[in-house]
């Protein structure tokens, strides 16, 4: 029998020590036991996971590959040391090796004691879930007054304290055999068919189909309609084919999904019961092999991008485009990163497309107001830009008077509204605009993006101009396919048919600096093994910080107040890292401090598309009273001072008509909520007041001014200027809504090539940014539908420049 | 005003314990200053080869909480529980002091803990009164009072206050009680003549 004994202390003298020695000896014909030491096992911390680390393992591994453990403790304190305490809880935590193991405990002191309480102790801790040790009972062996008990060998020097040893020691070997043979695995078979079970998900049932052979897990499909797209339905791949390749149920959840993670585990579970199997005997097998896999990995490419985003992987494209090799290292276990919870439009001034369209009521309006804007207010570097874009709208209003006219757009008008709409001041009186050579870039270029990512595979619904909330303006192609799915989808088959690589679940450490050059990153495997990626290039394509709300109110001087459990639109993995990475080779950051909020996102789960989110041309926005109080038209940031003022929290008032502009949702999607109580619906106003806590009577009023201004084309009290539908329909909607962290426009400083620069202003050789990482460009607010436009237009320029730069081009 | 030392039981980042002592320390601010301590960055406690070294060399760490219990008035523990019994972390903590100073000999002390399960820490609570008892660290515990949270992942709203009344309530009677208990202790042992035997001692020797 292989028997590992533990010394339960880090003490360098130790009597429990002497007597583990004394027993291998002693019992060397009977029994091979290895004595481990615990003084180099780091004390436990669930925030600092260890779990990796060599003697962690070696630990592990060699207590399953034993017969039978024996643990010495002292007493310290009445209880058992704190360094054997940390070791068991490093095998409780996400190593289980004790589980079901035979354990013998002894324990010896110089006191008459022996070390009973911590004996004791010891017993319930072995016996917690998560430890579940198999504790021989009875037979409890205390060597008191220890420091008398050996003599100058070693060797216990009382004959009878031996013989208690060896008939305890004897029984324990006989304990192990049969409790051994509880951990072999009982045979069963399971009753061939389809089961249908529901799992319970984030956002309720998830209804699941499970068939099995006698022998097998053969197939899992789950209906996952209701979940949040991008990160769950990796969950509804990945598990099931762990389960399926393992036959077993011992599976690690995602990093992000837990709990839909575990939902697909426990619906599996129930169709296992229904099968005819108990469960638990599955919970037993160990992991799948893919999961035990821990070698580290090494790559050697021309260019590696940092985030598997819109950005990261348009710089990847290109890069492939150029002949180069190409590998996206993304953190989370699926590609999308915030491009795939966007709304899909992407701005580009395109007027030969725009001309179909008719102009909207208030539009003109809303050039003239701002071509009156006076000069001494407008930087000298755009200037120029602002008269020759006077002279392009004045032929426009010579040539169709006071006729309809087609909708209006140029790169210029673009242009301007991302210098105006950026243009911020901070809580401590510094001004912010955006860097005139990067806002031309983006403008200029916008178009091609957009034709590009056309080459690419991106289909657009090209009979609808599209204006997001706070964009100003209607310039926005939308792509058929709902949410930014539509781009990621295209980028990541292309990336991969055209020979790139992309690596999942392997969030980036640090950069490879050598001679004070960037030969490429160090990454963290799925399970925690190092990837190492050799590069000349390296583009940092990571996202901003929207979701590290310590990190926002670090940098913050734009908000008064940034609330700890603010929500974000925002994927949970855009925790500035590539901003961190940047500074470790010394880059340079502007704008930090202006983040945007998205005034209209869900109060409890800051998503977007939750309830009817409608074009603000109609947004009715009101408040807890059921009183409007702002320009529905206004960008986000006023849109988010003017809620915060009214407590945050406000609602969206639809109608039939209304609803059918909102975007990315479905009739069962809006019924479903509807059920749900996150947005309430009724057949006349006075009764949608009442669901929402207003006064009947102060909603009627509300809604019969609005719709007269619609009449009007004029809003004397709040001078919204874009109009589209009135609120005359029934059945009507109010959907709540919140202000929650959407956009970092700050970070990591570029030039046009999107070249990184030190805090001289000079390029660090053969680092690049693109996308949220940098900064610059929407200084202190992005217009909505730019964020696409700065990704692609961006993310494409620093694949070329990494290309060109490395062929010394 | 009582002046009470708070120890956090664990050296994780994310823990319900410090969002109850957070709470106790806002709710019960006009009636005791109670700061925080968190024992995350102590070293882990391992015993001397020679017993003379024990009062020597004492980590500046260690010295430094040492001097905080000496300080205050009282204790208040909150432990989570970790596979039925307290954190290794917190036993570290309780090992360096009755090693080396043995502060928190005579010191009042208050148990509370809150856990992610329904039990509320309860079996590490009760270890914790048996370490605390042993003659090394010999802390006054008070008697038959258990604030025990459970399913403390819910138990807070957004500003970190409990959510339950009645739990509220709870907790301000034993804090109450343990204000009197902390006066009366103090009183006892200013009436005790007896001399406090500083004694070396080794687990091991």
């Amino acid at each position: 029998m292989k028997i590992i004994a533990i010394v339960g202390t880090n003490a360098k003298k130790s009597y429990n020590r002497m007597l583990l020695q004394f027993m291998k000896k002693h019992f060397e014909s009977r029994a091979a036991i290895e004595i481990l030491e615990i003084a180099d096992v780091p004390m436990f911390n669930q925030s600092d996971n260890q779990t990796n680390s060599e003697i962690i393992q070696t630990f592990n591994e060699k207590i399953i590959a034993s017969d039978g453990v024996i643990i010495a403790t002292p007493e310290y304190n009445h209880s058992i040391p704190s360094s054997l305490k940390s070791v068991l809880e490093w095998l409780s935590f996400e190593l289980h090796p004790l589980a079901g193991k035979p354990v013998m405990i002894i324990g010896a002191s110089q006191g008459t004691q022996g070390s009973s309480r911590a004996q004791l102790h010891l017993r319930q801790i072995l016996d917690a879930p998560g430890v579940e040790a198999n504790v021989m009972p009875g037979y409890e062996f205390l060597l008191g007054s220890a420091h008398k008990a050996f003599d100058e060998s070693g060797n216990l020097n009382q004959e009878g304290t031996i013989d208690f040893l060896e008939v305890c020691f004897l029984r324990f070997l006989r304990f192990a055999k049969i409790s051994n043979q509880l951990n072999q695995e009982e045979e069963f078979t399971y009753n061939p068919g389809v089961y249908e079970v529901n799992a319970i998900g984030h956002s309720g049932k998830l209804p699941m189909k499970v068939s099995f052979s006698e022998t097998r897990i053969e197939s899992i499909d789950i209906d996952a309609k209701g979940e949040t797209e991008g990160i769950a339905d990796v969950v509804f791949v990945r598990i099931p084919n762990k389960i399926i390749e393992g036959q077993t149920l011992n599976v690690d959840a995602l990093s992000g999904a837990s709990e839909t993670s575990n939902a697909v585990i426990d619906g599996v579970a129930k169709a296992v019961k229904l099968a005819g199997v108990n469960p638990d005997i599955l919970k037993r097998r160990p992991k799948p092999a893919s999961s035990q896999m821990r070698e580290d990995e090494e790559y050697t490419c021309d260019v590696v991008v940092v985030g598997g985003g819109g950005a990261g992987l348009s710089a990847a494209a290109v890069a492939l485009q150029q002949g180069a090799s190409a590998i996206v290292l993304e953190k989370y276990p699926a590609v999308g990163g915030n491009t795939i919870r966007s709304g899909g439009p992407v701005n580009a001034a395109d007027p030969e497309w725009q001309q179909q369209f008719n102009e909207n009521p208030g539009e003109r309006q809303t050039i003239e107001n701002l071509l009156s804007t006076d000069e001494s207010l407008i930087h000298p570097e755009y200037i120029d830009d602002f008269h020759a874009l006077k002279a392009e709208f004045t032929a426009y209003q010579e040539k169709f008077g006071t006729q309809k006219a087609h909708l209006f757009d140029s790169p210029l008008l673009h242009r301007m509204q991302t210098y105006f709409g950026g243009k911020r001041t901070d809580l401590n009186g510094s001004t912010i605009y955006g860097q005139y050579d990067l806002v031309k870039v983006l403008t200029d270029n916008a178009l091609e993006s957009v034709h590009w990512l056309e080459d690419i595979g991106v289909e657009y619904d090209k009979s609808i101009v599209f204006a997001p909330v706070g964009a100003l303006w209607r310039r926005g192609h939308k792509p058929v396919k709902s949410y930014g799915s539509a781009f990621i989808i295209a980028l990541s088959q292309y990336v991969e048919e055209n020979g790139g690589n992309i690596i999942t679940d392997t969030p980036v450490k640090q950069l490879i600096i050598e001679d004070g050059k960037i030969t490429g990153v160090i990454a963290a495997g799925v399970n925690g093994q190092k990837i190492t990626v050799h590069a000349k290039a390296v583009v940092l394509a990571s996202g901003g910080f929207g979701a590290n709300t310590q990190m926002l109110k670090e940098y913050n001087t734009y908000w008064s107040h940034i609330d700890d459990d603010i929500k974000t639109t925002n994927s949970y993995a855009m925790t500035g890292d590539g901003i961190s990475l940047g500074k470790s080779a010394g880059a340079a950051l502007t704008g930090m401090g202006f983040t945007q909020m998205m005034p209209v996102a869900d109060p409890e789960t800051g998503e977007l598309f939750s309830g009817l989110q409608v074009p603000p041309e109609n947004f009715v926005i009101v408040n807890k009273k059921g009183e409007r109080f702002v320009n529905e038209f206004s960008g986000r940031d006023v849109l988010t001072k003017a809620a915060i003022e009214q407590g945050s929290l406000f609602y969206l008032i639809a109608d039939d008509e209304i609803k059918k502009t909102a975007a990315n949702t479905s009739q069962e999607k809006i019924d479903r909520q509807v059920e749900a109580g996150t947005l309430f619906r009724a057949d006349t106003i006075e009764e949608l007041a009442l669901k929402v806590n207003m006064d009947p009577q102060v909603l009627r009023t509300t809604i019969d001014k609005y719709n007269s201004y619609v009449d009007a084309g004029f809003d004397p009290e709040f001078h919204k200027d874009t109009f589209s539908l009135k609120v005359e329909k029934a059945p009507f909607y109010a959907t709540p809504r919140k202000p929650a962290v959407h956009h970092t426009m700050g970070g990591i400083k570029i030039d046009t090539k999107t070249r990184v620069l030190d805090e001289n202003g000079q390029p660090i050789a053969h680092l690049y940014a693109a996308g949220e990482v940098a900064g610059g460009i929407h200084a202190g607010n992005r217009l909505g539908g730019n964020a696409l436009t700065d990704i692609f237009t961006f993310g494409r320029i620093a694949g070329k420049t990494a290309v060109e730069e490395m062929k010394g081009l | 005003m009582m002046n009470y030392l708070a120890i956090v039981g664990t050296n994780s980042d994310v823990s319900t314990n410090r969002m109850l002592l957070q709470f106790m320390q806002k709710h019960f601010s006009n009636e005791a200053k109670i700061d925080l301590y968190e024992i995350k960055d102590l070293p882990a406690f391992i015993e001397k080869e020679d017993i003379e070294d024990a009062e020597v060399d004492i980590p500046e760490q260690v010295k430094d909480l040492s001097d905080r219990i000496t300080k205050a008035e009282g204790v208040i523990i909150a432990t989570p529980e970790y596979d039925h019994a307290i954190p290794a972390v917190l036993k570290s903590a309780l090992e360096w002091i009755s090693y080396t100073t043995q502060t928190l000999k005579n010191k009042p002390v208050m148990i509370v803990g809150a856990s992610h399960g329904s039990l509320g820490s309860s079996r590490a609570q009760a270890h914790l009164r048996q370490i605390l008892d042993s003659p090394e660290l010999g802390a006054r515990l008070m008697p038959s009072s258990e604030f025990l949270l459970g399913k403390s992942q819910s138990a807070f709203d957004n500003s970190g206050s409990l959510i339950s009344a009645e739990k509220v309530a709870e907790l301000e009677e034993i804090f109450r009680e343990f204000v009197l208990f902390t006066e009366i202790t103090t009183e006892l042992l200013s009436k005790r003549t007896l001399k406090k035997k500083t004694k070396k001692f080794s687990w091991q020797e």
